[in-house]
C-alpha cells in the first residue's frame, strides 16, 4: 500500500512541473509585448526597457544558448521559466498589474469564500445526488425513475449562469426572499478561524450571522451543485445496477434479508467506489464553475477575482487564480486516487 | 403403401429472419426509445433552424440598433407602440432577440462542431496509433520512420543550443541506422556504448566551431540521445509517452484551461473553438485507445495480419469500425459539452465578438437588465442553450442504449 501511495505521489511530479510549464506559457500567449502589456500603449521607451529588465522579460524563455557560446554555464539557465519556477519555489505569485498587491495575499484573503461555497454544493450534490440514484435504481423503470433521470439529465445539461441567473430573477427580484448577491449584508462582521462563515458563525453562537450567511450562500451553492448532482445521480444509479444484478445480491436476497438491508449493506457498498471517483472528479468542475457563479452572484471568491482580472487585463492574478485551481484540482485526484485504493485492494496490485 | 408426398415435409424455417445489419438493428433500437427520439428531434430542430436562417434568413448584426425599441417585453400583437412583433421581446440595442436566438445556434453549434471537430481528429488519431503500437509489434519500415522523428526531435535541442543545422542530419541518420539494425547487438551494453560514442561525436563535434562550453553541453545531450536511441524503443514505450502527455492535459480542470488560454489569447470565436477542443483531446484519445485495445487482439485481427495486411488497413477496415460505437456516443456527448463551455466562454465575454450574436454572449450583455424586470432578455438565449445541450445529451443516452446493449441500464 505504502509503495503504491508513493508511486502515485511521484507520478504527480511531471504533472506540477506540466501545468507550471502550461501556466508559464500563457505570458507568452498574449498578443504582443508583456512590457507594453503592463505599462499601457504611450509607455516610453525607457520605462518599458525598464520594467523588462525588472520582471525578467529581456532573458530568453528557456535557455540562453548565446550566454552559452561565451562561455557562461549559469548564464544558459537564466531563463524566464527558470526564474518563474524559482519564484513560485518561493510562493512569489508577482503583483497585480492595477493594484500592485501580492498576488498571494489576495488568494489568501479570497480562498476561504470559494472554499465554503465549493464544499457546500458539493454537500448538496451528494445529498441529493445519491439519494435519487438508488431510489432510481432500486426501481428501475418505474415513474419515478424516469423522472429523476430525465432530472438529472437537464441538471448536467444545465448552463449553471443561466440558472443562477434565474434563481436571481425568481427569488431576489420577484419574490424578494434571498438577497442577489455577496456574501453578507451590511453590518454583518463574522470572525472566526475558519473563515467559513457559515461554521464560523455557529462555533461563534451567532446564529443571526449564520442565517444571513445562508441566505446569501443558498442560491449560488445550487447553482453550482446542479451539474455534480445530475452527474452523481446518473453514476449512483448504473453504479447500482451493475451491483443489483450480481449473483451476490440475489444469494442475499435467497437467504430471506430485507429489500432495504440488502440495498444499503450488500448494494451501496460495493457501488460506492466508482461514485466516489466521479464525486473527486466533480472537484474541477466545481472549481472551474466558481468563476461563473461567483461572477453571477458577486460572491468575494477567487472565480470573481479572476473574471474581474480577465475583464482588467491583469495577468498574473489570471495565472496565480489558475495555477492554485489546477493545483487543487491535481490535489484532490491524488486523494481520491489513494482513497480508491484504500477501499478497493484490486487497485494496488495492477 | 402410402405415397410420401415431400411438399409436406418442407418446413416453414421460422428461425430465419429477414437479414438485419447492426447498425439497422441499433437504428431500430434508437427509435424505439421515447427519449432518443425526443433527442434526437430537438437535434434535428436547431441545427436546421440555425443552418436554415444562416442561409435563408439575412441577419446582418452591425446594423441591427433601433433604440426605440429598447428592451420591450415579448409581444404577439402589433400594437401602436410597438409596431413589430417580438416574440422573445427586444434587448438594450432594441434588437429582436427571437431572431438573434435563431441566428445565434450558428454560432453556438458551429463553435461545438469544430471543437469537437479538432478533439476527435487528434484524439482519435492518438488513441488509434498509441492502442494498435501497445500490442502489434512494428514492421520495420516504420520503426526506421519512428526511430529517424526520435533522433530528429531528440537532437534539435542540441542543434538549436549549438545553431548547427548540421546536427539535426546527423541525429536523424543516427536514429534511422538505430531503427534498421535493431538487432545489431540487442541487448547487449556494447550497443549502447557504440551509439552513445556516435551521439558524442555527432553534437559535439560541430559544436566544437561555438565554443568549448556549448560542445559540452552538446555532448551531453548527445551521449543522452544515443543511450536513447540504442535501447530499442518500441510501441509500448511511445503509447506510454502520448499517454503521459494526455494525462497532462486532463489534470487540468476542463474548461477552466480553456477559459485561461482564450483570455491570454483574446476574444474570438475562432480561439475558443481551439481552446476548447485542445482541452477535449485527451478524453477522445483515451477512449479511442481502451477500445482499440479491447479489439486488438481479437481472432479476425489475427486473421488480417496472417493473410499479409497492411497495418493501416487493419487501422482502418478492421478496427476502426469496431470501436465505432462508444466514439459515436461520446462525440454525442462531447458536442452538449462543447456548446455549454463555448456558452460559459461566451457568456465571460470571451466568445464571439459582439455585435455578434452567440446565445452566452447575449446572456452576458443582457443580465445587468435583469433587476429592472427585463427577464425575457436573459430567459431566451439560456433556455436555448439547455434545450441544445440537453437534445445532445438525450441522444447520446439513446445511442449508448442503441449502440451496445450490454450496457444498457
Amino acid at each position: 500500500m505504502t509503495r503504491y501511495i508513493i508511486r502515485r505521489i511521484i507520478s504527480v511530479i511531471p504533472t506540477l512541473i506540466g501545468v507550471t510549464f502550461v501556466i508559464f506559457m500563457f505570458q507568452r500567449l498574449i498578443p504582443g509585448d508583456p512590457a507594453i502589456a503592463m505599462l499601457g500603449e504611450h509607455a516610453t521607451e525607457d520605462s518599458i526597457n525598464r520594467i523588462r529588465e525588472q520582471f525578467g522579460l529581456n532573458r530568453p524563455l528557456f535557455l540562453d544558448r548565446e550566454a552559452l557560446a561565451t562561455g557562461d554555464l549559469s548564464g544558459f539557465f537564466d531563463s524566464q521559466y527558470v526564474n518563474y519556477m524559482e519564484r513560485l519555489s518561493h510562493l512569489d505569485l508577482g503583483e497585480s498589474i492595477h493594484r500592485r498587491i501580492p498576488v498571494l495575499e489576495t488568494l489568501k484573503l479570497r480562498f476561504p469564500a470559494t472554499v465554503e461555497l465549493s464544499l457546500l454544493s458539493m454537500i448538496i450534490a451528494i445529498l441529493i445526488g445519491i439519494p435519487v440514484g438508488i431510489i432510481s435504481a432500486s426501481r428501475r423503470n418505474s415513474l419515478i425513475d424516469s423522472v429523476s433521470m430525465v432530472g438529472s439529465l437537464i441538471g448536467v445539461s444545465m448552463p449553471i449562469f443561466w440558472l443562477g441567473l434565474m434563481e436571481i430573477m425568481l427569488l431576489a427580484v420577484i419574490l424578494k426572499w434571498l438577497p442577489a448577491g455577496g456574501r453578507l449584508s451590511t453590518g454583518f462582521e463574522i470572525n472566526g478561524i475558519t473563515h467559513l462563515y457559515l461554521v464560523d458563525s455557529l462555533l461563534n453562537g451567532d446564529l443571526a450571522g449564520f442565517k444571513d450567511a445562508l441566505s446569501h450562500i443558498i442560491m449560488p451553492a445550487v447553482a453550482l451543485a446542479t451539474i455534480p448532482m445530475g452527474i452523481i445521480a446518473r453514476m449512483t444509479r448504473s453504479s447500482m445496477l451493475d451491483v443489483l444484478q450480481e449473483d451476490y445480491i440475489r444469494t442475499a436476497r435467497a437467504k430471506g434479508l430485507g429489500g432495504r438491508l440488502v440495498l444499503f449493506r450488500h448494494a451501496l457498498k460495493n457501488a460506492a467506489l466508482p461514485v466516489v471517483t466521479i464525486i473527486g472528479l466533480q472537484a474541477g468542475t466545481l472549481l472551474a464553475g466558481a468563476v461563473l457563479t461567483e461572477t453571477i452572484f458577486s460572491w468575494p471568491g477567487i472565480g470573481r477575482w479572476v473574471y474581474d482580472a480577465i475583464l482588467g487585463r491583469d495577468y498574473p492574478i489570471v495565472q496565480g487564480g489558475t495555477l492554485l485551481i489546477a493545483l487543487i484540482f491535481v490535489a484532490v485526484n491524488l486523494i481520491v486516487d489513494i482513497l480508491y485504493a484504500l477501499l478497493d485492494p484490486r487497485i494496488r496490485y495492477k | 403403401m402410402t405415397q410420401i408426398n415431400p411438399e409436406e415435409f418442407i418446413v416453414t424455417d421460422f428461425a430465419v429472419r429477414e437479414h438485419r445489419s447492426l447498425w439497422g438493428d441499433a437504428w431500430r433500437r434508437l427509435i424505439s426509445s421515447n427519449t432518443a427520439r425526443l433527442g434526437m428531434f430537438v437535434v434535428i430542430l436547431f441545427i436546421s433552424s440555425a443552418t436554415l436562417s444562416h442561409f435563408f434568413w439575412e441577419y446582418e448584426p452591425k446594423k441591427d440598433l433601433d433604440y426605440s425599441l429598447k428592451l420591450k417585453a415579448p409581444n404577439l400583437t402589433v400594437t401602436e407602440e410597438i409596431p413589430s412583433i417580438h416574440p422573445f421581446g427586444t434587448d438594450k440595442l432594441g434588437r429582436d432577440i427571437f431572431r438573434r436566438v435563431v441566428h445565434g445556434g450558428w454560432n453556438s453549434l458551429r463553435v461545438g462542431i469544430v471543437a469537437v471537430g479538432i478533439s476527435l481528429i487528434f484524439g482519435g488519431v492518438i488513441g488509434l496509433l498509441t492502442g494498435f503500437y501497445e500490442t502489434i509489434t512494428m514492421t520495420t519500415v516504420e520503426r526506421i520512420t519512428l526511430f529517424g522523428i526520435s533522433g530528429f526531435l531528440l537532437g534539435s535541442l542540441s542543434a538549436w543550443i549549438a545553431n548547427q543545422p548540421l546536427q539535426l542530419v546527423g541525429f536523424t541518420l543516427l536514429g534511422l541506422v538505430a531503427g534498421y539494425f535493431e538487432g545489431f547487438w540487442a541487448g547487449q551494453l556494447k550497443r549502447v556504448v557504440f551509439f552513445s560514442v556516435l551521439g558524442i561525436l555527432i553534437s559535439a563535434v560541430p559544436a566544437l566551431f561555438a565554443g568549448s562550453s556549448v560542445a559540452l553541453v552538446c555532448g551531453v545531450l548527445g551521449l543522452l540521445t544515443g543511450i536513447f536511441l540504442a535501447l530499442a524503443l518500441d510501441g509500448r514505450f511511445f503509447s506510454n509517452v502520448m499517454m503521459r502527455i494526455m494525462d497532462m492535459i486532463l489534470s487540468f480542470p476542463g474548461y477552466l484551461l480553456a477559459i485561461a488560454i482564450v483570455a491570454f489569447l483574446g476574444p474570438g470565436l475562432g480561439k475558443g473553438m481551439i481552446a476548447i477542443g485542445v482541452v477535449g483531446i485527451p478524453v477522445y484519445a483515451r477512449l479511442t485507445r481502451s477500445a482499440v485495445l479491447s479489439v486488438v487482439n481479437k481472432e479476425y485481427i489475427l486473421a488480417a495480419q496472417s493473410v499479409g495486411e497492411s497495418h493501416g488497413r487493419i487501422i482502418f477496415r478492421h478496427i476502426t469500425p469496431n470501436i465505432l460505437s462508444p466514439i459515436i456516443v461520446q462525440t454525442t456527448m462531447g458536442l452538449a459539452n462543447a456548446i455549454l463551455s463555448a456558452a460559459a466562454l461566451g457568456f465571460l465575454g470571451l466568445g464571439a465578438i459582439p455585435p455578434e450574436p452567440e446565445w452566452g454572449a447575449m446572456l452576458g450583455d443582457s443580465y445587468r437588465y435583469l433587476t429592472s424586470g427585463a427577464w425575457w432578455a436573459v430567459l431566451f438565449p439560456g433556455l436555448a442553450i439547455m434545450l441544445s445541450v440537453l437534445g445532445f445529451n438525450l441522444l447520446g443516452d439513446g445511442l449508448r442504449d442503441a449502440l451496445d446493449p450490454k450496457l444498457r441500464t
